[in-house]
């Protein structure tokens, strides 16, 4: 075997590869190095004007921002709870589809839960504003309810709602995709050996779940944290979260260095969160492999 | 053994499906409510789908935007089948770090890569034009056609193949009459997700789109700001109905909710080999 790897040369259909991995380099990559260049330039860049200098004035500005701090840590905070709302939602929902339901039904069921995702992102927004503005059903019933109230629309709420509506079934999916592979017996043989409901899903389902769970938060924590598009239609005027912040500095201030700054830390601070969670998604395979 | 606590089980899924689909149920009730503002009374009518097909802005926005997707999708195909297909001669270590590379433009935020985007074309004198927008979304679609093909080629039988070199086909023709047929599924299938979701990118045409160019999700955000539209819902039924049949199509071509996503498990095709 160690023979046969050393002498092992590049297959000449490999390199059909080449397309996208040039598209890669020059689209993915070569980005992000401007946006770490464009971080350093004092001014915007604009065709036919002069090279901008260099300064550190972006970042220094970004320290002293006590706006940016306070939004990362709130669209933290909302991609935590969207998150967590999320979770608790889909554990029974992706557990039924996987065990509960009849199997000839898991297949159709699926495609229902991810039905919404080939609609757009725009209409789910606009179909869930609908609802629950004022005169929509939701504020109609609860009106002929005597209930009186305002809206929730155009609040912090709302935006959580939309997102958690919009994300809810992607965590299904990965929830899903991992609890398929538990075996029947495994869960029987948990309940014969004495264990109640809350002690199987505890040693035997949730451990088997980890690696779906972890992909799920990535699929879920990260879009939600660096979206504007939810804050910036349902949130109202308190609604900011930092992706429009960010998407001020090119919408509306036109500041390229200090959005591209903005834009570097939110990537840094989602690159540290997502080595965490996929370390711990290397771990507890290993343990769960470990055990088996 | 468990009655009640299926029971319990099956009613948070139903909860679940019904919060899911509540309001999409209701902007289909909606787009025949004769009622401009608001829900009730409701009056039966088709008028805002005349609406839709007569003075509506919309129609044009999404013709643009089937054009372009259609466009991109094609170039995702092609160049994300022929990728799947040269990663198969890797070494499986290095294949898995370029898979995993590729999954990079699904990670980042749409706002960052957008944004990066647009900086990048900045700094080549490009700006925002059709150039840089088809090149955007061509980064964010072809990871899904790849992870689909990849999907393919991970059942396919591969033995053919060499049989069809031993008897003397040149690897061009080994290609288009052996492997082509079959990974073609998962080319079809590549190629309506990257329609889909190219179609539906409403970040990335934000930023990259030449100014004054407004597609389809620009179009709806722009509307969707100023508050109800009879003719936004018309639409939006019709999507959804598009939806359904694009979701039936996947299940025939075998492809299972998960492994549109690129999950491991339940990526078996429901036809035999």
């Amino acid at each position: 075997m160690q023979k046969n790897k050393r002498k092992r040369t590049i297959h000449p259909a490999s390199l059909w590869t080449l397309p996208s991995a040039g598209l890669l380099l020059s689209l993915t990559i070569a980005p992000l190095v401007m946006l770490l260049l464009f971080s350093f330039m004092n001014r915007n860049l604009f065709a036919g004007q002069p090279w901008p200098g260099w300064t550190l004035g972006n970042f220094t500005r970004m320290f002293q921002a006590e706006a940016f701090w306070s939004l990362l840590w709130k669209s933290l905070g909302i991609g935590l709870l969207v998150t967590a709302i999320c979770i608790v939602a889909a554990y029974p929902a992706a557990w039924a589809i996987a065990k509960v339901v009849r199997p000839r039904f898991r297949g159709t069921l699926m495609m229902v839960v991810i039905l919404p995702f080939f609609t757009s992102q725009l209409l789910l927004i606009y179909a869930m504003m609908n609802l629950i503005q004022t005169g929509g059903i939701v504020m109609t019933a609860l009106e002929s309810l005597g209930i009186h109230g305002n809206s929730i629309l155009y609040t912090n709420t709302a935006t959580v709602l939309v997102l958690v509506y919009e994300y809810v079934p992607y965590m299904i999916l990965c929830l899903y995709s991992s609890m398929e592979g538990i075996g029947d017996n495994l869960v029987h043989a948990s309940h014969i050996l004495g264990a109640n409901r809350a002690k199987t899903f505890i040693n035997v389902v949730f451990p088997m779940s980890v690696p779906g769970l972890l992909s799920g938060i990535l699929l879920v924590f990260v879009p939600v944290v660096g979206t504007f598009v939810e804050p910036n239609l349902v949130g109202g005027s308190n609604g900011m979260m930092v992706g429009s912040m960010i998407n001020t500095q090119y919408k509306d201030n036109l500041n390229m260095g200090y959005g591209a700054v903005l834009s570097c830390t939110l990537l840094i601070v989602l690159c540290v969160i997502m080595a965490i969670i996929s370390y711990g998604a290397r771990r507890a395979q290993r343990k769960i492999g470990g055990d088996v | 053994m468990s009655k009640g606590f299926n029971r319990f089980i099956l009613v948070c899924l139903w909860i679940v499906l019904a919060f899911m689909y509540i309001p999409i149920v209701a902007i289909i009730g909606m787009s025949f409510n004769g009622t401009a503002y608001g829900m009730f009374p409701y009056v039966f009518t088709t008028r805002w789908y005349t609406t839709l097909f007569t003075t509506s802005n919309l129609p044009a926005a999404c013709w643009l935007s089937l054009k372009f997707s259609f466009l991109v999708a094609l170039a995702a195909l092609v160049i994300g089948t022929l990728t799947s297909y040269g990663l198969q001669y890797y070494s499986p270590r290095l294949a898995k770090k370029f898979n995993s590379i590729m999954q990079l433009p699904i990670i980042i935020p749409w706002l960052v890569t957008s944004i990066s985007i647009l900086l990048l074309a900045t700094f080549v004198g490009m700006g925002r034009s059709y150039l840089t927008m088809f090149l955007g979304n061509l980064i964010v679609v072809l990871p899904y056609v790849v992870l689909l093909v990849n999907a393919r080629f991970m059942e396919m039988d591969r033995t053919p193949e060499s049989a069809a070199r031993l008897l003397g086909a040149s690897p061009a023709r080994v290609f288009w009459d052996v492997t082509l047929p079959g990974i073609l599924p998962g080319v079809m299938a590549g190629g309506i997700m990257a329609l889909i979701v190219c179609f539906n990118n409403f970040v990335l045409q934000y930023y990259l789109a030449p100014v004054g160019v407004n597609t389809l999700p620009m179009t709806v955000f722009t509307r969707i700001r100023s508050g109800y539209q009879a003719d936004l819902n018309a639409l939006s039924a019709i999507i959804v109905l598009v939806a359904v049949v694009v979701v039936i199509i996947f299940s025939r071509l075998g492809y299972s909710a998960g492994s549109l996503f690129g999950m491991s498990s339940g990526s078996k095709p429901k036809k035999g080999e």
